[in-house]
């Protein structure tokens, strides 16, 4: 897991050694230039010049010649101010906690049966994970077409088992749409979830669970009083790994209904998406980009504190 | 019955349990498969038919093998599947070598910032990009795809590779050095040799990665001569409309790449999605 792999290199032997060692080292940092400086190029150079067009006003005349005029904070005003993006906000708060509850106990759930040995465990849990390496585009169009009002299956199976009266046009009446895509993207998501779960599970000793029988627990006792309680901290980084997973879709959710009808699935991606090459209005585009970040700056700094701990506690 | 026999058949009972869960599960891409081996007629069919027989490959012909955007689209995405395979190989190999064995300063916050950029979302960085290569001519172009679609796989591609690294002896790279090998040497012929799975993994998630990006195909290329084939299969959605079996002869032929390297090179994705915790 990615949580185990933050710190590199063991520690301290730089800050030991005499000062004059240190050039001698100046060759093994060509290793890691090349890597270091495309970062900069695709992580760096993106956030400041988003910051940077932020406050300006940058358009589809202003773009290439580089003149825009400075406006200060005045686009953070108006984005912040705009109800579109509110309800963009809102909408992405919605779809993130709808997919990561479900994707969250069901990933659990095929955790819990996928850490029992059995045969055929192995490939049946490889066969899981296809759903979540297809491209989500292609993920996308298949819901598109499963969720279909005339012809769809989805339909199909709920008239027949007699829950559904009349077609229901899912991704068209913008009650269902926003489910719809939250039960795709709960889809592609399972298999991520169990997947990150289950070398939590299996790190839990077996003689604990020996302990709590022969103390006369049931499976239900040593499931909440131990495995619950000892998966808390791997749980906790799924979770907000998810998050930050999860507020950042865009490709199922623009595939299955662009964001409509009207804005009822416009997530937050989207609409920045929009913004820039829709209306081709960047510096609105960036702004709304910087404050998309703010609540996955939160859940990043939280995630990564919370790695950082667990590699020093073990 | 004995107690053996009870024991053996509560586990069958968890594989057919798994087994159901993972066909329900699959369903959906079994659905893609059917519907594409179908007529008008059959996609139409009330009730569905559940099993396309016999299947029509007339799908494909139409939308596939007869329809030069669609190939034209696919040669695009294998192009830049292999670019960011390469590109990704080529950073993330001596970066991930560096920071497992050369006690650099700063390690710790490289490692940082590569963590980082893998959680940034992609349309944050879509805006920026899109002015700087329009600025130097280089929207439209293979290597603007394959430079923006390295961000996420370089980052991936290091914390995969680090472990395999951390987990060469030591004293190999010590007695190559003591053979006459310089470091570089050490590196490529001793070292390199020792940590293939893990180029491997990287270099299949590297291709998928490149061949399945989305947002990027969409908002830095706007030709349709050099416009990757998940960007095609969005414009289709819109061409084709209902035309669900053309639809999903479409998808499906994006989707075989991933089936067939899942099928071949499975116990590598397994390893390295767990290591990497990732997926765009």
């Amino acid at each position: 897991m990615a949580q185990s792999q933050i710190q590199a290199g063991p520690p301290g032997r730089a800050q030991t050694k005499a000062r004059g060692a240190r050039f001698r080292n100046l060759n093994d940092y060509l290793f890691v230039a090349p890597a270091l400086l495309y970062i900069c190029f695709t992580m760096i150079y993106p956030i400041a010049s988003n910051l940077r067009m932020s406050v300006y006003d940058v358009n589809v005349s202003t773009f290439l010649s580089d003149t825009a005029p400075f406006v200060g904070l005045d686009n953070y005003v108006k984005i912040i101010n705009d109800p579109t993006f509110q309800h963009a906000m809102g909408i992405s708060f919605l779809f993130t906690a709808g997919s990561l509850f479900f994707q969250f106990t069901i990933g659990f759930a095929l955790a819990l049966l996928f850490n029992r040995a059995f045969p055929g465990n192995g490939i049946l849990r490889a066969l899981l994970l296809l759903g979540w390496m297809l491209p989500t585009v292609v993920s996308g169009s298949i819901f598109r077409w499963t969720f279909d009002g005339s012809m769809g299956i989805i339909n199909y199976a709920l008239q027949s088992l007699g829950m559904l009266d009349t077609p229901r046009f899912w991704l068209i009446e913008p009650g269902t749409a926003l489910i719809a895509t939250i039960i795709a993207n709960i889809w592609v998501g399972v298999p991520f979830n169990m997947i990150l779960l289950l070398p939590g599970l299996q790190s839990i000793p077996l003689t604990l669970y020996e302990a709590a029988s022969i103390d006369g627990a049931t499976r239900w006792r040593s499931f909440r009083h131990v495995t619950l309680p000892l998966m808390r901290p791997v749980a906790l980084s799924v979770l907000l790994l998810g998050f930050i997973y999860t507020f950042k879709v865009f490709d199922i959710v623009y595939v299955m209904t662009r964001g409509g009808p009207v804005d009822a699935t416009t997530v937050l991606p989207i609409y920045v998406y929009q913004l820039a090459f829709s209306f081709f209005r960047f510096s609105d585009g960036s702004t709304a980009a910087i404050l998309l970040l703010l609540p996955l700056s939160v859940v990043a700094i939280g995630y990564l504190w919370l790695s950082q701990r667990e590699e020093a506690a073990s | 019955m004995s107690a053996l026999t009870k024991f053996r058949r509560s586990r069958y009972g968890w594989t057919l349990l798994a087994t159901l869960i993972v066909i329900t599960y699959l369903f959906p891409v079994y659905w893609m498969v059917a519907t594409s081996l179908k007529t008008n007629a059959g996609v139409y069919a009330s009730p569905p038919q559940i099993i396309p027989w016999p299947p029509i490959f007339s799908s494909y012909y139409e939308a596939v093998i007869t329809n030069p955007l669609t190939l034209r689209s696919i040669f695009n995405s294998a192009v830049v599947g292999i670019g960011t395979m390469l590109l990704t190989l080529v950073l993330a190999t001596p970066a991930a070598y560096a920071l497992a064995r050369l006690q650099l300063r700063g390690a710790t916050v490289i490692m940082l910032l590569l963590l980082i950029t893998q959680l940034l979302p992609a349309i944050v960085i879509a805006t920026p990009l899109f002015v700087a290569f329009s600025r130097i001519g280089l929207i439209n172009s293979y290597p603007a795809l394959i430079l923006a679609d390295t961000t996420f796989t370089l980052p991936f591609a290091v914390i995969v590779l680090r472990p395999f690294f951390l987990s060469v002896p030591r004293e190999l790279e010590a007695a190559a050095k003591i053979d006459g090998c310089n470091q570089f040497d050490a590196f490529w012929q001793v070292i390199l040799p020792l940590v293939r799975s893990g180029l491997i993994t990287v270099a299949v998630f590297a291709f998928l990665m490149g061949w399945g990006e989305f947002l990027f195909a969409m908002s830095l290329t706007t030709n349709e001569a050099i416009q990757p084939a998940t960007a095609a299969l969005n414009k289709f959605i819109g061409q084709y409309g209902t035309q669900w079996n053309n639809l999903m002869a479409v998808s499906t032929t994006i989707a075989l790449p991933i089936i067939i390297v899942f099928a071949s090179l499975q116990r590598y994705i397994v390893g390295g999605l767990t290591a990497g915790s990732v997926k765009e």
